[in-house]
């Protein structure tokens, strides 16, 4: 497969990923710690979405489904399926450590592995997941927080998650 | 992939892992699921983070290309054993307390 087509594909795969299964978990509903607190106030300061702003501290202060897209994929890269699994436990462990109870990273790590390993039947290589998650990641979280935090605030009004604090 | 059994072998081990530490973890009366809002839940139930870290220690064993007899079945018997052990009676010395309640950070 031509690899700026498999990027691409792998890059909209990854972020549909990581966005719906944070999402789910609950994350723009309320700051994990602290830190994702100041984060998203800082954000709605500069123009942003609360909620937007909750998931983006979030997915810093902790391994959500972003890690674990990205560490699942480096795993199934290097040695195979073994390797996406090693990566969810480790995962869970960083969660564990970063008081968040987990469940997002392991889901996205567990997620990913399957599809990287899927798609790979079907012409797509690790190395393209790779490549496409830290270009969704930068579209999250590199290029300007307001606008994607708007984007993820109506993505979790959309899944009914939207936050009740202000 | 660099363990050298059969696929098949290979799936057959990971179900047999989620499997046995899902039963012993409920042998051990852990509850089944986690109480509800489940996302934010701090509880270890047996099938979150039970058979995560069973699945986690079997990898790392093949990853290792330790397989030991009948093609790595007792070994993911016996990793889905000492996961549920550890869940139950270990988890909390390894690994730090939840915190209180969410309202303080909140705040």
């Amino acid at each position: 497969m031509n690899e700026i087509l498999g990027v691409a594909i792998a890059a909209s795969i990854a972020w549909l990923n990581f966005v719906i299964i944070d999402t789910f978990m609950g994350l723009p509903e309320v700051p994990g710690v602290k830190g994702a607190d100041i984060i998203s106030h800082s954000i709605k300061e500069r123009g942003g979405d609360l909620a937007g702003g909750f998931f983006q501290g979030n997915i810093l202060c902790s391994p959500d489904a972003s890690a674990g897209t990205l560490l699942a994929s480096i795993g199934v890269m290097l040695i195979g399926i073994e390797g996406g699994i090693i990566s969810t436990f480790f995962v869970f462990i960083g969660n564990r450590l970063c008081a968040d109870p987990g469940y997002a990273g392991t889901c996205g790590a567990l997620t990913t592995t399957l599809i990287v390993v899927a798609f790979s039947y079907i012409g797509f290589t690790p190395e393209m997941f790779v490549v496409g998650m830290v270009i969704a990641i930068t579209t999250i979280q590199g290029i300007h927080h307001p606008t994607s935090s708007k984007l993820l605030g109506n993505i979790a009004k959309t899944m009914n998650k939207y936050t009740k604090l202000d | 992939m660099i363990v050298h059994v059969g696929e098949t072998y290979l799936l057959l081990s990971y179900l047999i892992a989620i499997t046995t530490s899902i039963i012993i973890a409920i042998g051990l009366k852990m509850p089944i699921l986690p109480e509800k809002p489940r996302r934010f839940s701090w509880t270890n139930s047996a099938v979150f983070p039970t058979p995560i870290i069973a699945l986690g220690l079997l990898a790392i064993c093949f990853s290792i290309n330790f397989i030991w007899i009948y093609n790595g079945i007792v070994l993911a018997i016996i990793t889905g054993v000492v996961s549920a052990l550890f869940v139950k009676y270990l988890f909390y010395y390894v690994f730090p307390n939840p915190p209180e309640t969410m309202e303080e950070v909140n705040e």
